[in-house]
C-alpha cells in the first residue's frame, strides 16, 4: 500500500483542464479489438475510462457537493461479456443528502461490413428502482447488443456528501486497457489518499488550478490530480478470502482537514486524537456510552446473582444478549439510541453493543467501544485515520489484568469469544478518558472438534458403541445453530440419524446447548452397519469414517491472494473398537506425522492392536488463522495426503489359535 | 337490501369486532398441534369480495402463536403492492404467552422496498414488510389486512397451509359476490362442501380447514398441489388494466390473451419482412426455415427481463425487439412468431409452467394464473416441433427438463388449446461415459475419456458453453472433484440435431489417486460417478414421486501397472427395483481391469411406505459405488 499526501504549496502553476475522451469516436483499433494480451479468456474489456470528481458549490442553496463525472467506453467480445452492458447505478438516497444522476446517455455502437451503426439508449429504457430507504438504484441495458458490439455511456452523479470523494476503482471484473481519475480539490479542503491493491500507476501528476472555486466572493484555487492506470488485469476472487476491497487496485479519499471561509483550520480525520474526540463527543457514539443512568435500576436485578467482576461482565453481557435483538444493520454508531434499543428490544449492532459498554460502566466495571471492520468490508488503513473504512463496534472488558472482547449481537457466542464477522486484522479501541490504541482481532478459543468412539465389533457384523463429540469456539458455535435450527434436541437427532443410512443412533444426549461457555458435548449410543458379513478373511475395515475428509478444498494449481480461515482449528479422532476374536493386523493405513512449515498445521494418524481391541487416532491441526499464497500448494498437499490414506484399509486376519 | 348486506358482513367480521379483547394464551394449544411446529396459525380468515370487475377487496385476519426461534418467520409480513394492487390498511397486535397484549403496530411500522427479482432488470413491484421483535417464546402476533385488487382476472388462489412445521388451528376461506355473478370455482383436496349464504344481494361461500398438524418436509414428494387444500376462483367476466373479457374454458381465455394482448403487438417494418424472407430465401420446407428464423433470433437477442405494464403479461412490441435485440420470455416468442409469420409459418404462442419439476396447466380448470414462461410450438404436419425462445444456445426443436412433459396453454386466434410438450424418457435422458486410464506403480492414473449425454442430461454442461478453457478448465475441477486431479485437453461439442447430444473428450491425470500401504495399493474403481446416499425418512406420510428418470452408464478401464498382483477384486451386482436398477461388473483382461457402472432411475410415483425400499436401493448403490480393488505389490511378495 502506498500513501500519498497533497502539499498543495508545491503545485506548479497551470491552467490544463481534465481531458476527457470524445463521446463516440472510436478509432479504427478499437473498432477491430479482438483479444487483450492482459487477458486472453476476457468477456468484455474497458477500452477507456474516464472520471472526474471535483468540489463545487451548489449555487441555489449554498452548500458545497462533489461533481462527478464518468464515462467508459467498453468492448463487448463474446455473449458471455454481455452482462457488462447491465447498468447499475447506486445512488445514496439516505434523508436530505440525497445524490442525484443527470446528463445520463449511452449508445451501443455496431460495426459490421466496413460500416458503423450507433443505437442511442431510449430515456424511457432508464429505470430507478428504490432499492430501500438508503438507496435508489439507476439500471439499464444497453440497446441492439451484438458480439463485437462496443458500448460507450457517460452520466454526471451530484453527491453532497464531501467528506467521502468518490472512490476509484481501477479495477474490476474485466480486463481495463487505460483508466483515468482527475480529483479537483479545492484548496480549502485536505485529503487522505490512500491507493490500494497490487497494481501499479501508470502515472500520476499534481497541478495547480487558479480560481476554480468561488465562495462568498472568494476565489479558491484547486489542486487537480491525475491519476493513471493502464493495462489492469481483471480481479478474479478466490475462496477463503476476505473481502475483494482489501485487494482490488482502488484510490481512496478521505477528508482531513479544511479551512473555513474565514480562514480556520478545520480538522477532520488527521489524527487518532481528532478522531477520539469526535466519537466521544458523538451523540450516537459516545453520547450513548455515556448513558450510564439508563441501567442504574436495572442493575440490582441483573447482578443479584453476581458477585465477583467477571461473573458481573457475564450476567450484564447475557442480559443486553437476551434484551436488544439485531435488527440486519451494523455500523459504528447507534441507530435508535440505546434507550429506545432496549424499549423496542431492537436496535442495529451498535445499539446493543454501545448499550453494552454502558452497562458494564454502570456497573463500575472498565469497558471500552472497540471500531472495526468486518470481514466483507475489507481491512482498516491503519497509517492514518478513515473513519468511514469502520463499520462495527464491539466491545472490550478489562478485569483483573485480563481483556475480553464481547458483541452482544450474536446469541449464541460464548462471552469472550467474537464472531467469526469481526475477526479481520486491528481493531481501534476508544476508551471514553485516554487515547485510542490498536489491538488484534484473533478468535480467542480454537474452533476446535473432538470424536471418541468406543465400541465392540460384534459377530453380526454391527459396530455397537458410544460416540462422544466435543466442540469448542466456532465449531461449537456452528453445531448449536444447527442443533438450534430444529425444533427440539430430538427432532435434531432424528434428521441426523436419518442423514446417515448405516448408522443407527439409540440413544442420545446433548449437554451445554445453552451453557455457552463449556464445550459443546453430543453423546451418541450408535449402530454402525459395519459389514453385511464378518466371515470373510481377511476383512477390510475403513477406519476414516467420522467426519471424513472426501474432498480437497485447495484444488486449484495457484494462489494470488491469501487463504484466511479465520481461526486455529484443530479435529481429533480417536476409536476404540473391541473385535469378536482373534485377529491380527495384516496391513494397516500408513502412519503418518506430517507438518507444515514452521509448525503451521499438522496431520497425524495411528493404529495399534492389542489384546483384540483396535486403536485408532487421527488429529488435524491447523495453527495459524491465515496462511501466505506461498503457503497455498503445501495446504493442498496436506490435504491431498489425508485424502491418500483416508483410501486405504485396516486389514485384520483371524489367527488361528 | 343495504342493511342485509351489511347484515352479512357483520355476521362475517364479528369474529374480529372484539380484536383486542380476545386472548391467545399460549398454554391453550393442544399438543397434537404443539407436536413438531414450530407456529400455530390460531386463526386465519381470508375473505375476498369481488365488490366490482375493478374492485375487489382481499381482507386477512391472522393469529399466529409463535413457538420457538424457527418460527419467527412465520410472525413476519410482507404485503406486496404495485400499480394495480393497493394496500388499504394494516394493524396488529403482539400478544405474550400468558394472552396479554403488550404492543401495537399499523402501517408505518412496515419498512418499504423494492421487489425486483434476482432475474430481472425491472419490475414494477414493491412490498412493506413488518417483523415483531419478540424476545421470550411463545408469543403471538394477530393482524389484519386489507388489499384491493383493481382487477378480478387473477384472484390469488388459497392455500389451507402452505409451510412446513406450521400447524394450523384454523384457516376459512370466505369468496363474496354478487348473486348473478358467474364465478368458476375449484376446491382441491378439500373434503365436503363449502357453506354458502345467499341473498338478493350477496352470495357468499366459504370453506374452513381444522386442526391441521405440521408436516415436516420430505425428500421425494409429489407436488404439494397434489394433496394439499386449496381453491382456485375465476370469474367469468373480468376487468383487467381497463381491458374487460369473458372466458368460462382454455379455448376462450387463449383466444382472448392472442387477441387482446398479442395480436397487435406483431407488426414489423417492412424493412425486417424484407430481412427474414431473403433470409429463407431458397429453403424448400417450413421446418427448414423455422429453423433458419430461430437461428436468427437466436444469434440477435438476448434474453433481459422488464416486468412493466399490464402486470407483466403483455408483450413487448416485436418491432421494439427488433430495434433493442432483446426481451423477455413474452417478448422473444411474440418475436419469434412475428417473423415466422412474415413467412407464412404458422405457430403458436404457449404459456406454460416452466421448472425442473413437471407441473401442469390445470386441464379441468381454465385460470390466468398457472403458467410461468413462454415457449412456441410450430404446429408441422405430423411433426409437432417446440421451441425455447430465451436460450441462445438451445437446439432447434428441443425443450430440456425446464418445460418437457406436461400440458401447456396454446393461445391462438381460433382459441385456446391444451397442448402436452413431448417427454424426455428415462432412456433418452442417457449419460454414457468411457474412460481408459493407465494405472501407473506410483499409483497415479492418466488417460482419457469420453462423456456424452442426452436427453434431459443434455444441459449438464451448460455452464461451460461459451466459457473460455481457463474457466472451463476451473469448472471441470468442481464436476469431478477429486484431488489431484488434473485435464490436460478439454473439448465439448454438442450436436444440436433431432437428438442433442453434448459430448465431452478430456484427457486427465490424477496424481496418486490409487494410495499404497506398506504392501498394498487401494484402487477406488468408480472415479467419476458416485451416487450419494438419500435420507431415511421414518413415518413416511407422502407418496414417493420421482420426477424425472435418467441412465447413466460408466466404463472404466484401467491398464494395471506390471508388478502388482490382485489380492482382491469386488464382485459384480445387480439389483432390480421399481425405482430402478443398478449394476456393476469388474472383469479382469490381461493386464486391465474393466469396471462397468449401469444405474437407472425410473421416474414415477409409488406407495409412502416403499420409501424404505427406495432408500435402502439408493444407500446400496452408494454403498457399492465405493468399492476397491486391492493390489499386492512386488514388495509385499517379497
Amino acid at each position: 500500500m502506498r500513501n500519498l499526501f497533497f502539499l498543495l504549496l508545491f503545485f506548479s502553476s497551470t491552467t490544463l483542464f481534465a481531458q476527457d475522451f470524445e463521446y463516440l469516436k472510436v478509432s479504427q483499433a478499437d473498432l477491430n479489438f479482438t483479444k487483450t494480451a492482459l487477458d486472453s479468456n476476457a468477456n468484455a474489456v474497458v477500452l477507456r475510462e474516464f472520471g472526474t470528481a471535483a468540489v463545487r458549490l451548489d449555487d441555489n442553496y449554498g452548500n458545497l457537493f462533489i461533481d462527478f463525472e464518468y464515462h467508459v467506453r467498453i468492448k463487448i467480445l463474446n455473449k458471455k461479456g454481455f452482462e457488462s452492458a447491465n447498468i447499475t447505478i447506486p445512488l445514496l438516497t439516505n434523508g436530505d443528502k440525497e445524490e442525484t444522476i443527470s446528463e445520463l446517455k449511452a449508445t451501443t455502437i455496431n460495426y459490421t461490413n466496413g460500416e458503423i451503426s450507433l443505437t442511442e439508449l431510449d430515456k424511457k429504457k432508464i429505470f430507478t428502482e428504490k432499492r430501500n430507504k438508503y438507496v435508489t438504484f439507476t439500471k439499464f441495458t444497453m440497446p441492439n447488443l451484438t458480439e463485437g458490439s462496443i458500448i460507450e455511456y457517460r452520466y454526471r452523479l451530484y453527491s453532497p456528501r464531501i467528506f467521502n470523494f468518490r472512490t476509484w476503482e481501477f479495477q474490476s471484473n474485466i480486463p481495463k486497457l487505460h483508466s483515468e481519475y482527475i480529483a479537483m480539490i479545492p484548496a480549502l479542503y485536505n485529503y487522505n489518499v490512500a491507493l490500494r491493491g497490487a497494481q501499479k500507476l501508470t502515472s500520476q501528476n499534481a497541478e495547480l488550478n487558479r480560481e476554480c472555486l468561488r465562495i462568498a466572493g472568494r476565489a479558491i484555487d484547486c489542486s487537480k490530480m491525475t491519476y493513471i492506470m493502464k493495462d489492469i488485469p481483471p480481479f478474479i476472487e478466490e475462496d477463503y478470502m476476505t473481502a475483494p476491497s482489501n485487494f482490488k487496485s482502488a484510490i481512496n479519499f478521505e477528508l482531513s482537514d479544511y479551512i473555513t471561509p474565514t480562514g480556520g483550520k478545520q480538522g477532520i480525520t488527521k489524527e487518532w486524537k481528532d478522531v477520539d474526540y469526535q466519537l466521544i463527543d458523538d451523540k450516537s457514539f459516545g453520547g450513548q456510552i455515556k448513558r450510564k443512568d439508563i441501567f442504574k435500576t436495572l442493575l440490582p436485578d441483573i447482578l443479584k446473582n453476581a458477585t465477583d467482576p467477571l461473573n458481573k461482565a457475564k450476567a450484564i453481557y447475557a442480559y443486553i444478549k437476551h434484551n436488544i435483538k439485531e435488527n440486519g444493520f451494523i455500523g459504528i454508531y447507534s441507530e435508535n439510541t440505546i434507550k429506545k434499543a432496549l424499549e423496542t428490544h431492537t436496535g442495529n449492532t451498535a445499539d446493543i453493543n454501545l448499550a453494552l459498554i454502558a452497562a458494564l460502566n454502570a456497573a463500575e466495571i472498565d469497558a471500552e467501544a472497540v471500531i472495526l471492520s468486518t470481514r466483507v468490508n475489507g481491512l482498516v488503513n491503519t497509517l492514518f485515520p478513515v473513519i468511514s473504512d469502520f463499520n462495527y463496534v464491539v466491545a472490550k472488558v478489562n478485569i483483573e489484568g485480563k481483556s475480553y472482547l464481547l458483541d452482544a449481537s450474536e446469541p449464541l457466542i460464548p462471552f469472550g469469544l467474537l464472531p467469526l464477522r469481526c475477526i479481520n486484522g486491528r481493531g481501534r479501541v476508544i476508551p471514553l478518558k485516554k487515547p485510542s490504541y490498536w489491538y488484534d482481532l484473533t478468535a480467542s478459543q480454537k474452533e476446535t472438534t473432538r470424536y471418541n468412539l468406543t465400541a465392540e465389533l460384534g459377530k453380526d457384523g454391527k459396530i455397537k458403541g458410544i460416540l462422544t463429540t466435543y466442540s469448542i469456539g466456532y465449531a461449537a458455535f456452528n453445531k448449536r445453530k444447527r442443533i438450534l435450527a430444529s425444533n427440539s434436541i430430538d427432532e435434531f437427532v432424528e434428521k441426523l440419524d436419518e442423514s446417515m443410512p448405516k448408522i443407527k443412533i439409540v440413544k442420545h444426549e446433548i449437554n451445554n446447548l445453552d451453557s455457552l461457555e463449556n464445550p459443546l458435548i453430543e453423546i451418541y449410543n450408535v449402530e454402525i452397519l459395519a459389514f453385511q458379513d464378518i466371515n470373510h478373511d481377511p476383512l477390510f475395515f475403513n477406519p476414516f469414517f467420522i467426519d471424513k475428509t472426501t474432498r480437497n478444498p485447495f484444488n486449484l494449481n495457484e494462489r494470488t491472494y491469501p487463504v484466511d480461515l479465520g481461526s486455529q482449528s484443530e479435529q481429533r479422532v480417536s476409536i476404540s473398537l473391541k473385535l469378536p476374536g482373534n485377529y491380527t493386523l495384516a496391513d494397516k493405513p500408513k502412519e503418518l506425522n506430517i507438518g507444515l512449515a514452521e509448525g503451521g498445521g499438522r496431520f497425524m494418524c495411528t493404529t495399534s492392536l492389542q489384546d483384540d481391541v483396535l486403536v485408532f487416532n487421527q488429529l488435524l491441526q491447523f495453527n495459524k488463522p491465515i496462511y501466505g499464497p506461498e503457503e497455498y500448494l503445501s495446504l493442498k498437499e496436506l490435504y491431498s495426503r489425508i485424502i491418500q490414506v483416508q483410501k486405504t484399509d485396516i486389514i485384520l486376519k483371524k489367527q488361528s489359535k | 337490501m343495504i342493511i342485509k348486506q351489511i347484515g352479512l358482513i357483520a355476521l362475517l367480521f364479528c369474529a374480529f369486532n372484539s380484536f383486542s379483547q380476545v386472548e391467545y394464551p399460549a398454554d391453550q394449544l393442544s399438543s397434537e398441534l404443539k407436536n413438531r411446529a414450530n407456529a400455530v396459525i390460531r386463526k386465519m380468515e381470508t375473505t375476498v369480495d369481488m365488490r366490482a370487475g375493478d374492485n375487489v377487496i382481499m381482507n386477512i385476519k391472522k393469529v399466529v402463536t409463535v413457538l420457538n426461534k424457527n418460527g419467527d418467520p412465520q410472525a413476519e409480513i410482507y404485503l406486496s403492492y404495485n400499480k394495480n394492487t393497493v394496500i388499504k390498511s394494516a394493524k396488529g397486535i403482539i400478544i405474550d404467552a400468558f394472552g396479554k397484549a403488550t404492543s401495537k403496530f399499523t402501517l408505518s411500522n412496515f419498512t418499504d422496498h423494492s421487489a425486483v427479482s434476482d432475474i430481472s432488470l425491472f419490475e414494477d413491484d414493491r412490498v412493506k414488510h413488518f417483523e415483531p421483535t419478540v424476545l421470550s417464546y411463545p408469543y403471538t402476533i394477530a393482524y389484519e389486512y386489507e388489499i384491493r385488487f383493481k382487477q378480478n382476472l387473477m384472484i390469488p388462489d388459497w392455500y389451507a397451509s402452505h409451510t412446513a412445521d406450521v400447524a394450523v388451528e384454523n384457516s376459512s376461506y370466505t369468496f363474496i359476490c354478487k348473486p348473478e355473478d358467474k364465478v368458476r370455482i375449484k376446491a382441491f383436496n378439500y373434503k365436503g362442501e363449502p357453506e354458502v349464504v345467499i341473498n338478493e344481494k350477496l352470495k357468499s361461500q366459504t370453506w374452513t380447514v381444522k386442526n391441521l398438524t405440521a408436516f415436516k418436509p420430505e425428500p421425494y414428494a409429489p407436488d404439494p398441489e397434489n394433496y394439499r387444500c386449496h381453491v382456485k376462483i375465476a370469474p367469468e367476466e373480468f376487468n383487467y388494466y381497463g381491458y374487460k373479457g369473458k372466458y368460462q374454458n382454455w379455448e376462450e381465455l387463449g383466444k382472448w390473451i392472442y387477441n387482446e394482448l398479442i395480436k397487435n403487438r406483431q407488426t414489423l417494418s417492412p424493412a425486417t419482412i424484407e430481412e427474414v424472407k431473403a433470409l429463407v430465401a431458397g429453403i424448400p420446407n417450413d421446418k427448414d426455415k423455422a429453423r433458419k428464423v430461430y437461428e436468427y433470433v437466436q444469434k440477435k437477442t438476448r434474453y433481459i427481463s422488464v416486468q412493466v405494464g399490464i402486470g407483466g403479461q403483455q408483450p413487448m412490441l416485436a418491432s421494439e425487439v427488433d430495434q433493442l435485440s432483446y426481451g423477455d420470455c413474452k417478448a422473444l416468442v411474440n418475436y419469434t412468431q412475428s417473423l415466422l409469420k412474415a413467412i407464412n409459418i404458422p405457430s403458436l404462442y404457449c404459456i406454460v409452467n416452466a421448472g425442473s419439476l413437471k407441473k401442469d396447466m390445470e386441464t379441468e380448470f381454465a385460470s390466468m394464473n398457472q403458467g410461468n414462461h413462454i415457449i412456441l410450438c410450430l404446429p408441422l404436419k405430423n411433426d409437432t416441433t417446440w421451441l425455447e425462445c430465451t436460450d441462445q444456445e438451445s437446439p432447434f426443436g428441443f425443450l430440456g427438463s425446464f418445460t418437457d412433459d406436461r400440458t401447456v396453454l396454446a393461445c391462438t386466434e381460433d382459441g385456446g388449446k391444451i397442448l402436452r410438450t413431448p417427454a424426455l424418457s428415462t432412456q433418452m435422458n442417457l449419460q454414457e461415459r468411457k474412460a481408459e486410464l493407465v494405472l501407473d506403480a506410483e499409483g497415479n492414473i492418466n488417460g482419457t475419456m469420453e462423456t456424452s449425454c442426452g436427453g434431459s442430461q443434455y444441459d449438464n454442461y451448460a455452464q461451460f458453453v461459451n466459457q473460455p478453457m481457463k474457466e472451463q478448465l476451473k469448472l471441470l475441477k468442481t464436476t469431478y472433484d477429486i484431488d489431484n486431479i488434473d485435464f490436460d485437453t478439454f473439448k465439448l461439442t454438442q450436436d444440436k440435431g433431432s437428438k442433442p447430444v453434448t459430448k465431452e473428450s478430456l484427457q486427465l491425470s490424477i496424481q496418486k489417486y490409487a494410495p499404497r500401504t506398506n504392501n498394498h495399493i487401494y484402487l477406488v474403481l468408480n472415479a467419476f460417478n458416485k451416487k450419494r446416499t438419500i435420507p431415511e425418512v421414518r413415518n413416511r406420510t407422502l407418496p414417493v414421486f420421482i420426477n424425472r428418470g435418467y441412465t447413466d452408464i460408466d466404463e472404466l478401464t484401467y491398464t494395471l501397472p506390471n508388478d502388482v498382483v490382485i489380492d482382491f477384486i469386488p464382485q459384480g451386482t445387480e439389483i432390480k427395483t421399481a425405482f430402478g436398477s443398478y449394476a456393476i461388473s469388474i472383469r479382469k483382461v490381461d493386464k486391465k481391469l474393466i469396471y462397468r457402472r449401469k444405474f437407472v432411475l425410473n421416474d414415477g410415483t409409488y406407495p409412502a411406505d416403499k420409501y424404505a425400499d427406495f432408500a435402502d436401493f439408493i444407500s446400496s448403490v452408494s454403498s457399492y459405488d465405493q468399492v476397491k480393488a486391492i493390489f499386492k505389490t512386488e514388495l509385499a511378495k517379497n
